[in-house]
C-alpha cells in the first residue's frame, strides 16, 4: 500500500539538522541499510541547501514542503518551495580535475543527488510552485 | 539543534582542528571563522582531525577547498585524517584524495609536517 506523510519546514540552514532526522527515521523504516540511508540523508541535505540559497536566498519566511510517498520499493521525497526554479538534471557535473586545479568551490550538491538517488525529477509549474522529487530504489 | 564544535590545538608550529558532530551549511560557517582566524595569524600547517565529526555535507567540503590555496602558497598545506568510513567515502566519490592527503591517524599526519 502506498504511504504518504508531509510536513513543512522554515526554509533555514538552521533546520537542516531537523529535516535530516525526518528523513532519517522514514528512510530506516522503510528498510534502506545504514548506507543507503546516509545516502538520502545526504541528497535530501543537498537539495534544501541549495533551495534555502538559490530559490529563497536565506529569506527564513519562505517554507519548503517535504512530501514523503512509498510504494513497494520506492522511496520518493518531493520537495515543494516558491521561488526561482532550478533543475539538477540540467546541470552537468563539475570536470573535477579542473575543479580542483583551480581551487573551485560549491557545486558539489547537484553530483551528489545525481550519484547517490537513483531519479531526479523538477517540475516548475508556476512562479509560484516548483517540485523537485528525488527517488531511491529499495 | 545538533551540536557541530571544534577543539583546536597547537602541537609546535601545526594547528590541529578536532571536529565533532555535524558539519553542514549552517555549522559551516563556524568552521570557516575558525580557519579564517588561523589563517590570519599566519599559521598555515593545518591538520583536521575527523574522529568525532558524525556528518559532512558540500558545505563543509567547501571550507577546505577554500583555505587550501593559501595554506600552499604559505608553505602550509591543510591534512585531513581520522575519518570514518562514510565521511571518507563522501570525500573519495568526488576526487578529494586528488588534492588532499588524508592519514589514517593523527600522528602520521604531524609526522608528514615534520
Amino acid at each position: 500500500m502506498d504511504k504518504t506523510n508531509k510536513i513543512l519546514f522554515k526554509s533555514s540552514t538552521k533546520n537542516l539538522h531537523l529535516l535530516r532526522k525526518f528523513i532519517e527515521d522514514k528512510a530506516r523504516t522503510f528498510g534502506f541499510d545504514e548506507s543507503s540511508v546516509n545516502q538520502i540523508i545526504l541528497s535530501v541535505d543537498e537539495a534544501c541547501t541549495n533551495i534555502i540559497k538559490h530559490a529563497h536566498m536565506y529569506n527564513d519566511k519562505e517554507i519548503i514542503e517535504v512530501e514523503l510517498n512509498t510504494n513497494e520499493n520506492q522511496f520518493i521525497i518531493k520537495l515543494n518551495y516558491k521561488g526561482k526554479a532550478f533543475d539538477p538534471n540540467n546541470i552537468s557535473n563539475p570536470d573535477m580535475k579542473e575543479y580542483f586545479n583551480k581551487f573551485k568551490i560549491g557545486g558539489l550538491g547537484v553530483p551528489i543527488m545525481k550519484k547517490f538517488m537513483n531519479k531526479i525529477e523538477f517540475l516548475h509549474l508556476n512562479p509560484d510552485k516548483n517540485s523537485l522529487t528525488l527517488i531511491k530504489n529499495l | 539543534m545538533e551540536e557541530f564544535s571544534i577543539k583546536t590545538k597547537q602541537k609546535d608550529n601545526i594547528s590541529i582542528l578536532g571536529l565533532e558532530g555535524y558539519l553542514d551549511a549552517h555549522t559551516s560557517v563556524e568552521l570557516e571563522k575558525c580557519f579564517e582566524k588561523i589563517i590570519s595569524e599566519k599559521k598555515f600547517k593545518i591538520i583536521v582531525n575527523f574522529e568525532k565529526l558524525s556528518y559532512i555535507s558540500s558545505a563543509g567540503l567547501g571550507v577546505f577547498m577554500a583555505f587550501i590555496e593559501t595554506a600552499r602558497n604559505n608553505a602550509g598545506d591543510i591534512k585531513l585524517c581520522a575519518m570514518s568510513d562514510k565521511i571518507y567515502n563522501i570525500f573519495d566519490m568526488l576526487g578529494f584524495p586528488i588534492l588532499f592527503e588524508i592519514y589514517k591517524e593523527e600522528d602520521a599526519a604531524i609526522e608528514k609536517f615534520n
